[in-house]
């Protein structure tokens, strides 16, 4: 891609963008959210077109209309919005529009052999996916598996990947790693976006860093090191990404005791006390996101019992956790969090609404003066109070979504992937953020896929694998093969799962 | 920039709309015609204005146009048998209200589609009112119950224009300024996080379901006026045009968009179009292709905006 110029409505977005990819290898693309990534591969594939610039195929000078027209020239994308049909199967998912015929004038599927296709495919790259499940009934992570599947099939000359890892857990991770060695190997040229620099360590090969539409750096992997690449990024050092916390432990706030759900989690205590974050660890279907949800009455849990500031709470549900200071930042901001096309103002607000209400009178004076308050402390960007919130970067609308609970005076915090899809300087402030909150007497639960980001936040780490609470580590003196060794390990290592609970609790708070 | 013309195209449309009738047929602008078209839209308004509350919470309802009838049938019920006519009026509003509550409650708890839940509803009213009547108009209403469709306060001020800017009037300050207007827009935005964010959507979408069925009844008292009789067959098609006036003033079917102002000015642009045509001698079918087309504009514009916010976020 040479000189790509884009604006949209008179706003420059990228400018003068010269990126070369060669065949064999994974060429990182990062950035901070707004830089440009996505923009970028949209017009490579063919979904945007560029204002001025060309792209070159094999020294070829091509121009996409539309994103079949790409796909035809071997260029597949995954999007980090996922594009699947949710009422259909994996299987037909994978194939959807190349599926194998019976009788092809009539259009007849051939069920048995997309089924078999699928679970050959699926094998060779180690996804463990039911090729006759339902899409729509599958998780964020499975989901993106199918999406990756898919691209595969599509990709000849060039596949894009934009965050693929973002639901997907340290153990999935590797399994697509491999299979983007294998794509290298074919000769494939493989445009990797991602916000983690840790990952991009173990897969790229090359690197090209955006900055405000332009491209500021490019060369081998490994010529610069972390701290440059986040300078690069940010325009400005970021010296600590997890800054230092100084809280300390009061009484506990959360209490969950014995806690079960059917099939999802079983048996499940511990406590989260102020001036304390916990971290929850585990592969994607060990139970994480169904245990925040279960605490916080969204999917109520079977049986067992949630305390909430020393007080027991039955029948939970969402009204009345948020009564009662619990707050949750779910995993899907689309789906559960933020009403899209509502302004920046009306979703942070949302959880407190009775706060700006005097009398009978919603006070439009007051809602704007808490949206200023809180872009103010949160450094929300574009800081006006009206801004459509489906507009904002993604990191702006998980602060907005921060602040809602803030507003809502939260004081025991569910974070659950809290800086998905959020570029690093937004997540440097998450952080601050949450220390903040600590500091101050907060309990904060936190779910997180990204190892590092748990071992710099949490006090202690609580391990699940399938449904069950497997071991509970010191954050302080763990380290990422530990947990993951927890995380994982299979039936084997049986007799684990029998000890004793008290044994599980034995790691001394810090 | 597009958000603005979003705001006011329905309303330039609108003034366009008048200022080409009156330039063919000055008499459109007459005091006497204007009052005939703001009589003949009350009714419509009135439902669009409950409606514009269900449909920006996300919900819809297809049974408006039976539940009038029967609402209208009850009230006439009541004033026949002897009830003073302000207590016919509270008939026929409760009459609705309990329609409307069994809609919202099927809707929320039984999370039926509302589309299905309405479409069944429609019959179910329509049904009970023919039973109830034996399909035989009720005749027999008290002499001074027309004025509430017919009469004028201080002689210019048509009653039904005038409930309409009152139920207009507390309707828009129900959606913008209070808290249940506010989880409204939430809930048709997005019902999960609305959900989420500990809002109880179940009893505001019941709320909003039982309002509609309010002003339902009052509608169908105000037509039993208008027709001196309890007609058990009155209504037929007002739910499409209630959902339609809902749609040109920038509601969406998908929710968490539309105002009163937008739908009042969407029950004018029907009104109009269909008086400007009968004043200037268009049949009344080819109102009807005119009235589908512009249906048509509205949603695809509005599509068209939604595509526009959803390449937005990407």
């Amino acid at each position: 891609m040479h000189g790509i110029t884009k604006s949209f409505a008179g706003n420059t977005v990228l400018t003068g963008i010269d990126l070369s990819v060669i065949a064999g290898e994974v060429h990182a693309l990062v950035g901070e959210n707004g830089a440009g990534k996505s923009t970028l591969m949209k017009i490579l594939a063919g979904v945007h077109h560029c204002d001025s610039g060309q792209i070159l195929l094999d020294g070829q000078a091509v121009r996409f209309a539309s994103p079949a027209d790409a796909l035809r020239q071997g260029i597949a994308m995954i999007y980090q919005e996922l594009s699947l049909a949710p009422h259909l199967s994996v299987a037909e998912n994978i194939f959807l529009g190349r599926e194998p015929l019976i009788v092809s004038a009539l259009g007849i599927i051939n069920k048995t052999e997309l089924n078999a296709k699928t679970a050959k495919l699926l094998g060779e790259y180690s996804f463990k996916l039911d090729p006759r499940a339902r899409v729509g009934a599958l998780s964020a992570a499975d989901r993106q598996l199918v999406e990756i599947t898919r691209a595969t099939l599509e990709a000849k000359r060039v596949i894009v990947m934009d965050e693929p890892t973002s639901s997907l857990t340290a153990h999935e991770v590797e399994e697509l790693f491999r299979l983007i060695r294998r794509l290298k190997a074919s000769g494939l040229a493989v445009i990797y976006i991602s916000h983690r620099l840790e990952e991009l360590e173990s897969i790229a090969d090359r690197l090209t860093i955006l900055r405000d539409g332009r491209a500021v750096y490019t060369g081998e992997w490994g010529e610069i090191d972390r701290a440059q690449i986040i300078r690069h990024m940010a325009g400005r050092e970021l010296k600590e990404i997890f800054p230092a916390r100084n809280s300390s432990l009061g009484e506990p706030l959360l209490l969950v005791k014995d806690l079960s759900r059917a099939g999802k989690f079983s048996d499940i205590s511990f406590t989260v006390r102020s001036g304390e974050v916990v971290g929850i660890a585990g592969l994607a279907g060990a139970g994480r996101t169904e245990l925040v949800e279960a605490i916080f009455g969204a999917t109520p849990a079977d049986s067992g019992e949630v305390h909430l500031n020393g007080s027991r709470v039955d029948n939970v549900n969402p009204d009345k956790a948020v009564a009662r200071g619990l707050g949750l930042l779910t995993e899907d901001r689309k789906r559960t969090g933020l009403c899209l096309n509502l302004p920046l103002a009306t979703n942070l607000t949302l959880a407190n609404v009775r706060q700006l209400v005097r009398a009978w009178w919603l006070e439009r004076k007051r809602e704007r003066a808490a949206a200023l308050e809180y872009i103010d402390k949160l450094h929300i960007r574009p800081p006006n109070p009206y801004k459509t919130i489906a507009r904002m970067s993604g990191g702006n609308q998980q602060k907005v979504l921060l602040a809602r609970w803030l507003f809502a005076g939260s004081r025991i915090f569910l974070l659950d992937e809290p800086t998905r899809g959020v570029d690093v300087a937004a997540r440097a402030e998450i952080y601050r953020l949450i220390n903040k909150l600590t500091e101050e007497g907060a309990a904060v639960l936190m779910v997180s896929s990204d190892l590092p980001e748990l071992l710099g936040m949490a006090d202690r780490i609580l391990v699940l694998r399938r449904g069950r609470l497997v071991a509970e580590l010191n954050a302080r003196s763990t380290t990422q093969e530990e947990v993951l060794k927890h995380a994982t390990v299979e039936e084997t290592e049986g007799p684990e799962l029998a000890m004793p609970r008290g044994q599980l609790h034995a790691i001394p708070n810090s | 920039m597009s958000d603005l013309i979003k705001r006011f195209l329905p309303f330039v449309s609108l003034i366009a709309l008048c200022a080409l009738i009156a330039a063919l047929e000055p008499k459109f602008l007459s005091a006497g015609n204007l009052a005939g078209v703001a009589r003949q839209t009350a009714v419509i308004t009135i439902i669009a204005m409950g409606m514009t509350m269900v449909m920006v919470s996300g919900g819809i309802d297809l049974s408006v146009g039976s539940m009038m009838a029967l609402a209208g049938v009850a009230g006439a019920f009541a004033m026949v048998s002897g009830a003073p006519i302000l207590l016919g009026v509270l008939v026929a509003i409760a009459a609705g209200a309990a329609c409307g509550l069994l809609n919202g409650a099927a809707v929320a708890t039984l999370r039926i589609p509302a589309f299905i839940v309405t479409l069944g509803a429609m019959g179910v009213y329509r049904g009970a009112a023919l039973l109830a009547t034996d399909g035989k108009a009720v005749v027999g209403l008290p002499s001074g119950f027309g004025y509430l469709a017919e009469g004028s306060l201080f002689g210019f001020l048509p009653i039904p224009l005038l409930i309409v800017i009152l139920l207009a009037a507390s309707t828009h300050f129900f959606l913008t300024s209070t808290q249940a207007g506010r989880y409204c827009y939430a809930i048709g935005s997005n019902s999960e996080a609305a959900r989420y964010a500990g809002v109880r959507v179940s009893r505001y979408q019941i709320l909003f379901y039982v309002l509609l069925g309010a002003v339902t009844g009052l509608a169908g008292a105000i037509e039993s006026a208008r027709l001196v009789t309890g007609q058990p067959t009155s209504g037929e098609g007002y739910e499409l045009r209630v959902i339609a006036a809902v749609v040109i003033g920038g509601g969406s079917l998908s929710g968490g968009q539309g105002t009163v102002p937008g739908t009042i000015v969407g029950a004018l642009i029907m009104g109009v179009l269909a008086n400007g045509s009968n004043l200037l001698g268009i049949s009344s079918f080819m109102q009807q292709v005119l009235i589908g087309a512009v249906i048509v504009l509205a949603v695809t514009f509005d599509e068209f905006q939604r595509r526009r916010l959803e390449t937005a976020t990407s």
